[in-house]
C-alpha cells in the first residue's frame, strides 16, 4: 500500500508542464546566457529592422534635401550627413552582433558551459545521475546550437532584407560592398556556421582545459586564428574571373584579389607604374593591365564553399571532444 | 550474500604523462549490502577508488566491476558523492532536488530527498551559493538518497558537519540504506566516525590495498599483546610493537596458539587501523576472498 501512495505522489510531482529532464536543466542552469542571447538577437533585431525603415528614409530624405540627387548638389555631399552616418552606425551594429556572436559563443562555451562545470565538480555530479557523459555533451552541444542557430538566423534574414533594399543608398553614399567581411558573412550561411564553430572550439577549449578562465582564453584565441586563416585563403575558394585591358585598367568591380601589367608574351609582371609615359612602358614591355577578381555572382559559390569548410572543421571538432570526454571516463554508453 | 557489489581485480590509475601511480594493483571484493570503510592516509587513493567506482575515471590498469557489470553500465543504480560536495551553486535547494528529479527519471524518490532537506531546516528557495558546508553536505546526500541507489559512494561525506550534525545524518544514512539494503562505500581519515556504522573495511595506503574484508575477522585475525620486553613474538607476525621500559606492546597476527606469559585483547578499529598506518612494511591482509572460497 505504502509503495502505491509513493508512486502516486512522485508521478504527481513529475507531471508538471514544460521542458523535461536534461533540457530542463540546460535552460535552468544557463538561463542567464539565455536571457542574453535574446535580448542580444532582439537589440540586432531591432537594429536591423529600424535601420530597414525609419533609418532609410531618413538618410534618403536628408540626401534629397541636399539636392545630392541633383546636378546642382548641396555642398554638405562632400561628407556623410548626420542621418546616414546615424543609419550606418545602426546596421553596424546589426551586424556587429552577427560578426561577435561566435566570439562571444567560443569564450561562453568554453567558460560557462564546459569548463566551469569541470572545475567545480557540477560536470561528475551530472555524470552520476542518470546521464552519461556523452548524452551531457550531446545536450551541451544540441541545445544552444539550435538556439544560436535560430537567433542567427534570423538576425542573417534581416541583414539580407535590408541589403536587398539599401543598394542604392549604399552606391550614392559610396559605402560597404558585398565581399567586406562582415558584410559577406551577415548575408549568408557563413554567420550561422562561424557561431557554431565557436561552440564546438569553446567547448573543446573547455574539455581540454578544464578550469573556466583558461578555457576562455583559448577559445576565444583559437576561434580568432581559425577565422583569420579562413579571412585569408577566403578569395581562393572559388576560381577567379579575370579582366585585361590595354593601356589602363580594366574597371574595379567586385572583390579583385590581384592587379598588375601584361607583357607582349603575355606575363604578368608587377606594374612599373609609368603612368602615361610611352617610353616607360615600352621599356617595360607593358602592353596591358589585368585584375583577377570576384564578381558579386560568385558571392554564393564562396559562400558555401567556406561555411562547407567552417562546418567540417566544427564536425570534426565536435568529434574530437566526444572523443577526448569518452577516454577519460571511460564511457562506453 | 554470493552478490557483489564492487570487484577489482588488479586495478591501477595512473595520473599525468609520467603516470604517477594514485592505485596499484589493488584487488579487493566487497558483498552486496555492506557498509565499508575505505580508510587510509590522505594520498592514499581513496578518492581515485571511489571515482573508478562512480564511473567518472578509466582504469589505466586491470578492471573494476561495480554492481556486476563496468561502472558506465550501471550508472543509474549508483550515486556519488564527491568530496568537495559538488552543486550548482546558481540552483536553490528545491531546483536542485528538481534536477535530481529531472535526471532520474523512474528512480526518483521526492519524499526521502524532501525529508532529508527538511531536516536540516533548509529553505526549499534558499541558493546553494548561499548555503554553509554543512548545509550543503546535506542537500548533496538529500540528492544522493533520492536517486535510489543500489550503491552509495561517499567520500569524506561527514568532514565538514558539525558533531550534532554528523549523528544525524549517519543515523538518517544508515537507516536509509538498512531499510532498503543498500551498499555503503565510506571513505575518511577519521576512523572514529566509522566505528559502529561499519561492517567491512578497506585500508588503503600509497595506491594499494593493506587491509580488506569483513570488520569482524579482520579484527579477529589481530591481537593486541602486553608482555615482557624480552619475550619472543615469533612464529606471528608483527604489526607494530613498541617497548616502555621493560614492557612491550604489540599488535599482531598470531599465526598460532599465543604463548600464555603474553596478555592478550582484541584491538579497536582504530588500534588496528593506526597500527597499520604507522607500519606501511606490514604484508596486506585480504579476508574478503578467504571467506568466499568458504562459501
Amino acid at each position: 500500500m505504502t509503495a502505491v501512495t509513493t508512486l502516486d505522489t512522485s508521478t504527481a510531482v513529475t507531471s508538471s508542464r514544460g521542458p523535461r529532464g536534461l533540457l530542463w536543466v540546460m535552460l535552468r542552469l544557463h538561463r542567464w546566457a539565455l536571457w542574453f542571447w535574446l535580448a542580444l538577437v532582439a537589440v540586432g533585431a531591432g537594429a536591423l529592422l529600424w535601420a530597414y525603415g525609419p533609418g532609410a528614409d531618413a538618410a534618403w530624405s536628408e540626401y534629397r534635401t541636399l539636392h545630392c540627387d541633383t546636378n546642382d548638389p548641396d555642398l554638405g555631399c562632400d561628407n556623410l550627413g548626420p542621418a546616414y552616418n546615424m543609419y550606418d552606425t545602426v546596421v553596424s551594429i546589426g551586424a556587429g552582433i552577427l560578426g561577435l556572436a561566435p566570439f562571444l559563443t567560443a569564450g561562453w562555451a568554453g567558460a560557462a558551459l564546459i569548463g566551469r562545470e569541470l572545475e567545480n565538480g557540477t560536470a561528475q555530479l551530472t555524470w552520476t545521475q542518470s546521464v552519461s557523459p556523452a548524452r551531457w555533451l550531446a545536450a551541451k552541444l544540441a541545445v544552444p546550437a539550435a538556439l544560436l542557430t535560430a537567433g542567427m538566423l534570423v538576425l542573417t534574414l534581416l541583414h539580407r532584407l535590408l541589403w536587398s533594399t539599401d543598394g542604392p543608398l549604399r552606391a550614392a553614399m559610396g559605402s560597404r560592398s558585398w565581399y567586406e567581411g562582415a558584410a559577406f558573412e551577415a548575408n549568408g550561411t557563413l554567420a550561422t556556421s562561424y557561431a557554431l564553430l565557436g561552440l564546438a572550439v569553446g567547448v573543446l577549449a573547455g574539455l581540454l582545459q578544464r578550469r573556466a578562465l583558461p578555457a576562455l582564453g583559448l577559445a576565444v584565441v583559437v576561434l580568432a586564428l581559425l577565422t583569420t586563416v579562413l579571412g585569408t585563403v577566403r578569395p581562393y575558394l572559388w576560381p577567379l574571373e579575370t579582366l585585361t585591358n590595354k593601356h589602363e585598367y580594366p574597371a574595379y568591380i567586385g572583390m579583385v584579389v590581384d592587379e598588375g601589367a601584361l607583357t607582349s608574351t603575355g606575363a604578368r609582371v608587377s606594374d612599373p607604374i609609368c603612368v602615361d609615359d610611352a617610353k616607360c612602358l615600352a621599356d617595360h614591355d607593358i602592353v596591358g593591365f589585368y585584375r583577377d577578381y570576384h564578381p558579386s555572382s560568385h558571392f554564393w559559390p564562396l559562400q558555401l564553399v567556406e561555411t562547407g569548410i567552417v562546418l567540417a572543421v566544427t564536425a570534426l571538432t565536435v568529434l574530437i571532444a566526444f572523443r577526448l570526454l569518452n577516454g577519460r571516463t571511460g564511457a562506453a554508453a | 550474500m554470493t552478490e557483489t557489489a564492487i570487484e577489482a581485480a588488479a586495478l591501477g590509475k595512473g595520473f599525468g604523462r609520467r603516470r604517477k601511480q594514485a592505485l596499484d594493483g589493488c584487488s579487493f571484493r566487497l558483498p552486496a549490502g555492506s557498509v565499508c570503510a575505505v580508510v587510509g592516509p590522505n594520498g592514499a587513493g581513496k578518492s581515485t577508488l571511489l571515482s573508478l567506482a562512480a564511473g567518472l575515471l578509466r582504469p589505466t590498469d586491470g578492471t573494476i566491476t561495480v554492481l556486476g557489470a563496468a561502472p558506465a553500465a550501471v550508472r543509474e543504480r549508483l550515486a556519488y558523492v564527491a568530496q568537495d560536495k559538488p552543486l550548482h551553486p546558481q540552483l536553490t535547494v528545491a531546483d536542485t532536488l528538481r534536477y535530481g528529479r529531472e535526471l532520474n527519471p523512474g528512480r526518483w524518490d521526492d519524499r526521502t530527498a524532501e525529508r532529508i532537506v527538511a531536516e536540516g531546516d533548509l529553505e526549499p528557495d534558499a541558493r546553494i551559493r548561499s548555503l554553509s558546508g554543512g548545509q550543503r553536505t546535506r542537500v548533496a546526500l538529500a540528492l544522493a538518497l533520492g536517486k535510489r541507489p543500489e550503491l552509495l559512494l561517499l567520500d569524506e561525506p561527514m568532514a565538514d558537519l558539525d558533531p550534532l550534525a554528523r549523528h544525524q545524518l549517519m543515523a538518517t544514512l544508515m537507516a536509509d540504506a538498512a531499510e532498503h539494503g543498500t551498499t555503503v562505500v565510506m571513505s575518511s581519515h577519521v576512523v572514529a566516525e566509522l566505528d559502529g556504522a561499519c561492517d567491512h573495511l578497506l585500508l588503503l595506503g600509497a595506491g594499494r590495498v593493506r587491509l580488506a574484508g569483513p570488520l569482524d575477522d579482520l579484527l579477529a585475525a589481530h591481537r593486541l599483546l602486553t608482555g615482557r620486553a624480552d619475550a619472543s613474538l615469533d612464529p606471528h607476525t608483527v604489526v607494530e610493537s613498541r617497548t616502555t621500559g621493560r614492557q612491550v606492546t604489540a599488535l599482531v597476527r598470531p599465526e598460532g596458539p599465543l604463548d600464555e606469559s603474553w596478555q592478550a585483547t582484541a584491538p579497536t578499529l582504530e588500534e588496528l587501523v593506526l597500527a597499520h598506518l604507522r607500519a606501511p612494511e606490514t604484508p596486506a591482509l585480504r579476508l574478503d576472498e578467504m571467506r568466499e572460497a568458504a562459501v
